[in-house]
């Protein structure tokens, strides 16, 4: 049980996982991701590198949506913008893949700028829609812009190459996204404890407040905007690189709606609920497949079902989550640990 | 035939297809009138109701004068539900968590109408006779008319209701503040039930015609895009502003589809929407929401 | 230190696992699998279910002569929704999963996306759903094949068809706006140019549009003999074709391979009479003589089976086919033997299922017959005679 935590050091006062059992898990966290893609075979290492590249996409989202309270529903259009960047570059350019995967993030950053300029003017609903209008306009780009963009038929992209090796397989893509991925979510809660994350929980609270005590909503607006679609480049990029090719249809509208599903679920405003919304949205497919596929002795035809099902399971989860438990998974793992903080005695 | 008349003509598809995004746009009206929720699953609703139509048509064989009633039956029945099960235990929850509330909903919807009918496209049994009108010389679809018909007999009678009956007083009077409603001895959960239970009712006869015009997918509900354009650039909360943004709406996307290309036309209608909400960010009609600290 | 360990062992594993993955690619023996990403669900749930039976009652009829060679065949698949990403995982998926030399794609963009992973893999050839002219090109997409004539030869048959009939006549192009819509436009304008017919209006629609109404004024406006459809399974065409014959509009319709089948006309009435389209297999219900191909089918399946069926029986024919002649030839199964096996196909009897021998000298078969339909008997019937284009 803990008691109260007494810090002797600066060092300690500054680190950011303060308790022994947080520490513990976080290495065990760091050694299951660095054994995960020996132990999986080809079809869990593709699930990996996909549910981390949705982590990357789903923490810049929560920046911008659940630390700084700007609904946002045009994060999958960032990242096409970053992906079509990146494969652009590859195209024309030929640099090396980490320079490519930078500017696409920087590129999808500039434009989250441009984006969220209707967020001076209009706040909650109406940004939200602003932003679908945005990934709509985005997209019909994307489809015509053909010179650039290769219209409808997009663009493939050559594999990454490190010192010579190509990273083809997934096992290989892995070393890739992993390292990005935590690197990024590290970067995110490190955000929060300086003065730039302080102010967009402070705009998310009361922006006029805000306002009055001094933080210019223009440049910390814009600036959560540019910092969600960074990341939502860099993800796009990381898909570029992975899949292999980029169309249009490749970031669809659903995609922002997954992507608001996945921290919603997870719990909107906690470093912890972007990852573990998005493992949990794109790992419960999955599992309805495996689900599918034990009931079809029973029921034949279930292949055609599965599409219908994960559309209802997957609306079923956002109305359920935000219906019962609001705050998502995140509070779920605080009441768990609130439990156990003061175990033998009840909360 | 002369330029003026195909201009004619374009518009006129184009006013028709307007009056059914404003009869769209009437639902999200009402709802967020009523209860200040932004409805995305309108147009999954508006599906709902062309699905169940063409069961109770082609599946029962009843005929469309009885099915278009039930199909509108059955919307305002799913409006209710949700209402009392979803939306009255979100009160007082952000407006974004309602609003994804609704998106999930949608989802659910799309998911269970592929459950049941299965996930081709289908085409409703023809119930609207496909004889042709002229204005003049201008050729118009009867189906088009009919639906601009319906659509504007609606929408003045939500405009009349709204003005003298009492019941869309107390809407009004819920919109704006609910203590005060309350204490006026207005029973608060009973018009947000009713409007729901109206709001889905409009939105399952609009799919019906929906559905007549274009044929049935699991991807109609697209349409209700579309109509949130609308919504937003005459005002959330303006029956009036529904109908003209509607009309408007119609218009200009039947000249972008017509002039520019068919390819074109939801870019115009978002570039619209954009501008709006730049300029006038409540709408042309709306309220302006003052925000106090 | 750590790093230099950890790049070493990287690059270890890279070249094991390409070592296993040629290996595995080595053994030859045990089933021979077609991968398959398949429609199953969304707006082509309808082909991509009957694709499907039409693969597995081939392969069936395969097994049960004894495979090939004694191996047996056997479809590996999954839903992709008509969505290119969902097929792209589902390609990743199976052929991680299984040793794949033949492969099914459900889409124009999904066989244009995945062409360079097929260059790169070299391990196996990929027919699929889409008839594209852009694939019929054996230079550029070496490892693709179609099961019939691509979008533009379908024009082509069209095109002449109309050029002997009415020679001049005004035709108005209505393509969907995607990739599999696109496709044939450039094409058709060239060989409508070759033919001296006049394209008066090409009509866009956006995807999965629902009103049509300023479509049909501009086709009004355009008073066409022929209106010819691409890129559309059934809607908007009866929308189309409803209200433009309320307005008088003379011109007859015209559509391509994947708006020929009968039970989705069944549905629209009378309007349906009359439209006319290219299909290079027979029909279910077709009992010509030199059809032993279709009475076995309607012996496997009493109901009717939609074209869809046709073209993936045709096209598991075609696999199989190419198949046997290289392990017969005693070489490994790869994109190139394959490829190379499938285009010394010459003269070959589909059984009737395509009314004439055919072959197969690049990526296409550019063989069809014009059809039309009959709404009384609710059937396509043929108004022509079985056409070879020699390209």
């Amino acid at each position: 049980m803990i008691i109260g935590t007494a810090k002797e050091t600066y060092g300690a006062d500054q680190a950011l996982l303060t308790t022994r059992p947080q520490q513990v898990w976080m290495v065990i966290l760091l050694a299951s991701l660095l054994v995960a893609p020996f132990v999986f075979n080809a079809y869990w290492q593709y699930l990996a590198c996909l549910v981390l590249i949705n982590v990357v996409a789903a923490t810049g989202l929560n920046i911008l949506t659940g630390f700084t309270g700007q609904v946002s529903l045009g994060q999958a259009a960032f990242m096409a913008v970053g992906a079509y960047t990146v494969a652009w570059l590859d195209r024309e350019a030929g640099t090396p893949f980490l320079v490519n995967i930078l500017l696409g993030g920087g590129v999808a950053a500039a434009i989250g700028i441009v984006v969220g300029i209707p967020s001076l003017r209009v706040k909650g609903l109406y940004l939200a829609i602003a932003t679908i209008a945005a990934s709509f306009i985005l997209h019909f780009i994307f489809a015509h812009w053909t010179s650039v963009t290769g219209g409808s038929s997009g663009i493939n992209v050559s594999p990454a190459r490190i010192f010579g090796i190509e990273l083809l397989t997934y096992f290989q893509l892995y070393w890739l996204i992993m390292p990005v991925a935590v690197l990024m979510v590290l970067a995110t809660a490190n955000l929060f404890r300086t003065r730039i994350g302080r102010a967009f929980i402070a705009i998310r609270d009361r922006d006029i407040s805000a306002e009055v005590l001094g933080i210019p909503l223009l440049r910390y607006k814009l600036m959560s905007f540019a910092i969600a679609s960074f990341y939502a480049g860099i993800a796009g990029g990381m898909w570029a690189y992975f899949f292999r090719v980029v169309t249009p249809e490749s970031f669809p509208f659903l995609t922002s709606i997954f992507l608001l599903a996945a921290i919603i679920v997870g719990g909107m405003g906690t470093i912890i609920g972007a990852v573990i919304g998005a493992i949990f949205m794109t790992l419960t497919p999955e599992l309805l497949r495996y689900v599918v596929e034990w009931v079809s002795p029973w029921l034949p035809n279930a292949a055609t079902l599965l599409s219908p099902v994960r559309t209802v399971v997957f609306g079923a989860l956002i109305m359920g989550f935000l219906v019962f438990e609001p705050q998502g998974i995140a509070e779920i793992i605080q009441r768990i640990r609130r439990y156990f903080r003061v175990w033998p005695f009840k909360t | 035939m002369n330029e003026l008349m195909f201009f004619i003509e374009v518009s006129l598809a184009g006013l028709g297809s307007g009056a059914l995004l404003a009869l769209t746009a009437l639902a999200f009206v009402l709802i967020y009138k009523a209860t200040r929720v932004i409805n995305l699953a309108v147009g999954e609703i508006m599906m709902l109701g062309a699905y169940l139509f063409m069961a109770f048509t082609a599946g029962m064989g009843l005929s469309a004068w009885i099915a278009l009633p039930l199909a509108i039956a059955g919307g305002a029945l799913t409006g209710a539900i949700v209402e009392r099960g979803i939306i009255r235990p979100m009160l007082g929850e952000s407006a974004i968590s309602t609003f994804m509330v609704t998106v999930g909903l949608g989802s659910v919807i799309v998911g269970l109408v592929e459950l049941i009918w299965g996930t081709e496209p289908r085409s409703l049994p023809a119930f609207i006779s496909s004889a042709p009108v002229f204005l003049g010389d201008a050729y118009v679809s009867r189906k088009i008319v009919v639906s601009f018909v319906v659509a504007s007999v609606v929408i003045a009678t939500f405009l009349i209701l709204f003005r003298f009956w009492r019941g869309g007083v107390a809407l009004r009077a819920t919109a704006t503040d609910q203590a005060a409603a309350y204490s006026c001895g207005i029973n608060v959960p009973r018009v947000f039930s009713i409007a729901w239970t109206i709001s889905c009712g409009t939105a399952a006869g609009a799919g019906v015609l929906l559905g007549a015009i274009g044929g049935l997918s699991s991807a109609m509900g697209a349409f209700g895009l579309s109509a949130l354009v609308v919504v937003i650039v005459g005002g959330l909360d303006s029956v009036l502003g529904a109908l003209i943004a509607g009309l408007c709406l119609g218009l200009i996307q039947s000249w972008a589809g017509t002039y520019l290309g068919g390819e074109y036309q939801s870019v115009v209608t978002f570039g619209l929407l954009i501008i709006a909400l730049m300029i006038r960010p409540y709408g042309l009609f709306g309220t302006h929401e003052i925000e106090r600290l | 230190m750590f790093n230099v360990t950890k790049r070493s062992f990287i690059g270890l594993m890279a070249g094991v696992s390409m070592t296993l993955l040629t290996s595995g690619a080595m053994a030859d023996d045990g089933d021979i699998v077609i991968g398959g990403s398949l429609p199953l669900t969304g707006v082509f749930a309808f082909a991509g279910v009957a694709i499907e039976a039409g693969m597995q009652d081939y392969i069936s009829i395969v097994n049960e002569a004894g495979g090939i060679d004694g191996r047996k065949v056997r479809l590996a698949y999954e839903d992709t929704g008509y969505k290119v990403d969902q097929s792209v995982a589902v390609f990743n998926k199976l052929t991680s999963q299984e040793d794949i030399h033949l492969y099914y794609g459900d889409s124009t963009g999904f066989a244009k996306t995945i062409a360079p992973e097929l260059a790169r893999k070299q391990s196996m050839i990929m027919g699929g759903a889409s008839f594209a002219s852009e694939l019929n090109d054996p230079e550029a997409f070496p490892y693709t094949f179609m099961a019939g004539p691509d979008y533009s030869e379908m024009f082509s048959i069209l095109l002449e068809y109309i050029a002997k009939e009415k020679p001049g006549a005004k035709i108005v192009l209505v393509n969907s706006d995607s990739e599999f819509g696109r496709d044939p436009i450039e094409p058709a304008r060239a060989k409508a140019a070759e033919l001296g017919l006049n394209i008066v209006e090409e009509i866009i629609t956006p995807p999965g549009s629902v009103d049509v109404s300023t479509e049909v004024l501009k086709l009004r406006r355009a008073q066409p003999d022929y209106t010819l459809f691409h890129g559309y399974i059934l809607a908007p065409l009866p929308e189309f074709m409803t209200q433009a014959k309320e307005l008088g509009l003379t011109t007859k319709f015209m559509g391509t391979f994947w708006s020929m089948d009968s039970s989705i006309w069944a549905g629209s009435g009378d309007v349906a009479d009359g439209f006319m389209g290219v299909m290079p297999y027979r029909y279910y219900y077709d009992d010509a003589a030199d059809a032993p191909m279709l009475d076995r089918i309607r012996a496997m399946r009493p109901e009717y089976q939609a074209t869809g069926y046709m073209q993936g029986f045709v096209t598991a024919m075609l696999m199989v086919e190419a198949s046997k002649r290289v392990i017969d030839a005693g070489d490994e199964l790869n994109g190139a033997t394959l490829k190379t096996a499938l285009n010394t196909i010459k003269d070959f009897d589909t059984g009737g299922v395509i009314g004439v021998p055919i072959s197969i000298p690049g990526n296409s078969i550019p063989v069809g017959r014009v059809y039309q339909y009959d709404s009384s008997a609710q059937k396509m019937l043929p108004v022509s005679d079985w056409i070879s284009l020699q390209e």
